[in-house]
């Protein structure tokens, strides 16, 4: 007996942690699109005339490039998708 | 002495910039001073007052005196090469090689003719830091206030992009926390760049602040045109925190009105220079114009020799 009831106990022990595991993992996912956006905030200010944008004088652009290659490529991929925000939106927070 | 002092001359086109930094180049020379006087204008003028080949290497052209005029194109590719060397180290082959075309045109991108000047600027400084004076025979007003703008107006940029990326790592190391259960040990690159900036245009910035280093000498010929400019040039220059350490009338005559002159730039050292009636173009004419007019211009140089160490 004591020992079935241990078992239901591990059982509801492992779902709260993988409940746990889901809602954080869920939480961090937010999150990482909020920094993929920031990420692009900052190409599209530093890199922003490649893509037709105001931008800083040139040289600030031109000193930062070399250090930049995942922004750039994350700023042409977002000018690809900007056409559909709202999907994109729907697909952060998992709306069919 | 520790540092050179550099001399800017200022001023609309045409009111003698060069013939004055020429003079006062020519001047400090004669007294000893290891001087360079370098052309900053890209419409360069200092290969014909000396008659003489210059080039962005330094010539001997008078005794203690040295003159040179930069290439600002040359500047330009050398700083795109350097950009475009480390994007081919750092970036993988595809990106680089697609970005190949945009660096045949960022070359014609407005704003690098004045970083040009200011790296070319920077060398000179780094380079003859044993000289006692850099006299700089600058491009007309727009130019120059722009060369004058650029740390100010770079720092503003570059302070926001600070603030901006400090976000994004605080932003990444909660994910990799979470993640990895562990903070990302590896530092930011772009971060360190951008600090590296900071550094580096605010002690530009702070140089072109320090009256003690950078002398900003207005020339102006006593007629309405060269005042209405000089008093934007003396605008410009008072918003970003630069003031003038003296302004030049040149070509003065006999029936020149100074009431104008004399009212808006009082309080600051004036030096009065004559109207020639000879081209000044030369050593010897103008070893001769500084020996006949010497009591008149050794009144305001001489303060500068005073402040300076011999």
């Amino acid at each position: 007996m004591i020992s079935f009831l241990k078992r239901i106990q591990c059982k509801i022990t492992d779902a709260c942690k993988i409940g746990g595991e889901i809602g954080r993992s869920k939480a961090v996912e937010t999150i990482e699109s909020e920094l993929e956006e920031m990420e692009n905030i900052f190409g599209v200010l530093v890199l922003g005339s490649f893509v037709g944008m105001p931008s800083p004088p040139m040289q600030i652009s031109l000193d930062l490039m070399p250090y930049m290659e995942k922004e750039l490529l994350l700023m042409m991929e977002k000018v690809d998708t900007a056409n559909e925000p709202i999907s994109q939106l729907f697909s952060v927070f998992d709306i069919d | 002495m520790e540092k050179p002092i550099n001399i800017f001359y200022m001023g609309k086109g045409g009111v003698g910039k060069s013939t004055s930094a020429t003079l006062n180049s020519l001047f400090l020379a004669q007294r000893g001073f290891e001087v360079l006087i370098v052309s900053l204008d890209p419409a360069h003028n200092q290969s014909d007052i000396f008659e003489k080949d210059l080039s962005d290497k330094p010539k001997q052209v008078a005794p203690h005196l040295k003159a040179i005029e930069i290439d600002q194109d040359h500047w330009i590719k050398r700083y795109l090469k350097d950009v475009h060397e480390q994007i081919r180290r750092t970036y993988s082959y595809l990106t680089a090689f697609n970005l190949e075309k945009y660096f045949k045109v960022i070359k014609h991108s407005p704003g690098l003719e004045e970083y040009a000047l200011i790296l070319a600027f920077k060398e000179i400084n780094r380079k003859f830091s044993k000289m006692d004076f850099l006299v700089f025979d600058m491009a007309p007003t727009a130019l120059s206030l722009k060369f004058f703008n650029l740390p100010t107006l770079s720092l503003i940029w570059i302070n926001h992009l600070l603030a901006l990326r400090k976000e994004i790592i605080k932003k990444r190391e909660l994910i990799t926390k979470v993640r990895l259960m562990k903070k990302e040990i590896e530092t930011d690159k772009v971060l360190s760049r951008i600090q590296d900036s900071i550094q580096e245009y605010t002690t530009l910035k702070g140089l072109f602040e320090d009256p003690d280093l950078t002398k900003i000498n207005l020339v102006l010929n006593p007629d309405q045109l060269s005042l209405a400019e000089s008093k934007r040039i003396v605008e410009g220059l008072g918003a970003i925190n630069i003031s003038l350490s003296q302004v030049i009338v040149n070509k003065m005559q006999e029936n020149s009105s100074m009431d104008h002159i004399n009212r808006e730039f009082k309080g600051i050292p004036m030096l009065k220079v004559p109207f020639s009636e000879t081209p000044l173009i030369g050593l010897d004419v103008l070893t001769k114009f500084l020996d006949a007019n010497e009591e008149k211009l050794m009144e305001q140089p001489l303060q500068i020799l005073k402040n300076g160490v011999k």
